[in-house]
């Protein structure tokens, strides 16, 4: 009776869950690029959060954010640097990660009624990345500032500020992100979900 | 790689329940936000700095785990005391030195099993009310930690492949065939999980029953 009333999940459902939390894990793992003067490095890591909502689509994409989140707060190294654990989550950045999950079901949700309906290349390729600004960038941030702002008590202005830092490098993790899940789109394609 | 943040020991903390240490931490994290006595957030953040001592943890990982937070931390300090107060700068600055130790002290005290163990208490009554399927929940987690190295090694092999042909890429060349690699793997993994009758069927579970009898199509 209850599986009538639930959302209907199929096992490989899970399984892509479960292999593209493993996929946003191990981009946050490989060595990241530190940009000069101040101490903040930018991993791959959010490139694989709009590319789960790109190529699995908005539930499915939103349910493996949500499985990192889950996985951080049981305390595994599993964002960029190794860091992990619940403190992550009351901390300035808290928001950020937390920003991923309707982040990318925003981006799953915009290319599978915008961006899937275009056939040519340009106009598709323009569209995915404008899902993956919207979702990857505008939700995230949507989320993470207003976190910062009350977690450490300074004014949304000062923690907008912060956030623009990333902005730069998010939105060319946007452009890899379309380009990317429009190739994987191109040689196997899957129906989003 | 190591796969848990786990510090084995025998302190107090390692020694408490899983589930009284998230309450405890539940019930801290609500509390800092509801002062702004650097009084109380003094102790408070002595008796964090403690606790996170008396777990005797291995320096580096404290240094791994705190770096980044601090840094973060001491901006944020910076640009408070600049702009607002000293004392504005204090209480957020303990605010968070309480969260972050406090947090850390549980993460490195308790066994991520014990966690799921919480999570599975705490998915209970959500199950039960259909909201969510705790089975499959289990059954993502357990499969996530499963494929984590072995994505990473996936990734590690393409870069390898490539670089045998010349191509000294950027990350992004190697995104595109580990993506469409794992896209490929899952469909055989959900193959050998459903052959396996995993997770098991649960008593009113009429349409995984349908499935397994073949009445259901697809």
């Amino acid at each position: 009776m209850t599986a009538r009333t639930r959302p209907l999940m199929s096992t490989q459902d899970i399984v892509l869950i479960a292999l593209f939390c493993a996929i946003i894990v191990a981009l946050g793992l490989i060595p990241p690029v530190n940009i000069a003067i101040v101490p903040v490095p930018i991993t791959l890591q959010t490139l694989g959060v709009m590319l789960a909502g790109a190529v699995l689509g908005p539930v499915r994409g939103a349910c493996a954010c949500a499985l990192v989140v889950l996985l951080t707060v049981l305390g595994l190294p599993v964002l960029a640097g190794g860091r992990g654990g619940l403190g992550v989550i009351p901390g300035p950045t808290g928001g950020y990660l937390l920003g991923w999950i309707p982040g990318a079901y925003v981006t799953g949700l915009l290319v599978k009624t915008f961006a899937l309906r275009v056939s040519r290349r340009g106009p598709q390729l323009a569209a995915y990345f404008a899902a993956c600004v919207a979702g990857g960038l505008v939700v995230v941030y949507a989320i993470g500032i207003p976190w910062t702002a009350v977690s450490t008590g300074l004014g949304m202005g000062k923690a907008a500020v912060g956030a623009l830092y990333f902005a730069v490098g998010d939105t060319l993790k946007a452009a890899a992100a379309a380009a990317v899940a429009h190739n994987v789109r191109r040689s196997y394609p899957i129906e989003p979900r | 790689m190591r796969m848990s943040l786990y510090v084995p020991g025998t302190s107090p903390l390692h020694r408490a329940g899983a589930r009284w240490k998230l309450a405890a931490l539940l019930l801290c994290g609500v509390a800092v936000f509801l002062t702004t006595s650097v009084a109380v957030l003094g102790p408070a953040a002595a008796v964090a700095l403690a606790l996170l001592l008396s777990v005797r943890a291995p320096r580096e990982q404290l240094v791994r785990q705190l770096r980044g937070p601090l840094l973060v931390l001491a901006a944020v300090v910076a640009v408070a005391a600049l702009t607002e107060s000293v004392h504005a700068a204090l209480v957020v600055g303990l605010r968070l030195v309480v969260l972050l130790l406090s947090a850390l002290s549980v993460t490195l005290t308790t066994r991520t099993s014990e966690l799921q163990d919480v999570l599975e208490l705490v998915l209970r009554p959500l199950d039960r009310a259909g909201l969510v399927n705790a089975s499959a929940v289990a059954l993502a987690v357990s499969l996530a930690l499963r494929f984590i190295p072995e994505v990473f090694r996936q990734f590690q092999e393409i870069r390898e492949a490539q670089a045998a042909r010349g191509l000294r890429g950027s990350p992004l060349a190697l995104v595109v065939p580990l993506v469409i690699r794992v896209l490929r793997s899952a469909e055989d993994i959900a193959a050998a999980i459903d052959a396996r009758c995993y997770p098991p069927a649960r008593t009113g579970d009429l349409d995984r029953h349908e499935r397994l009898s073949g009445k259901a199509p697809g």
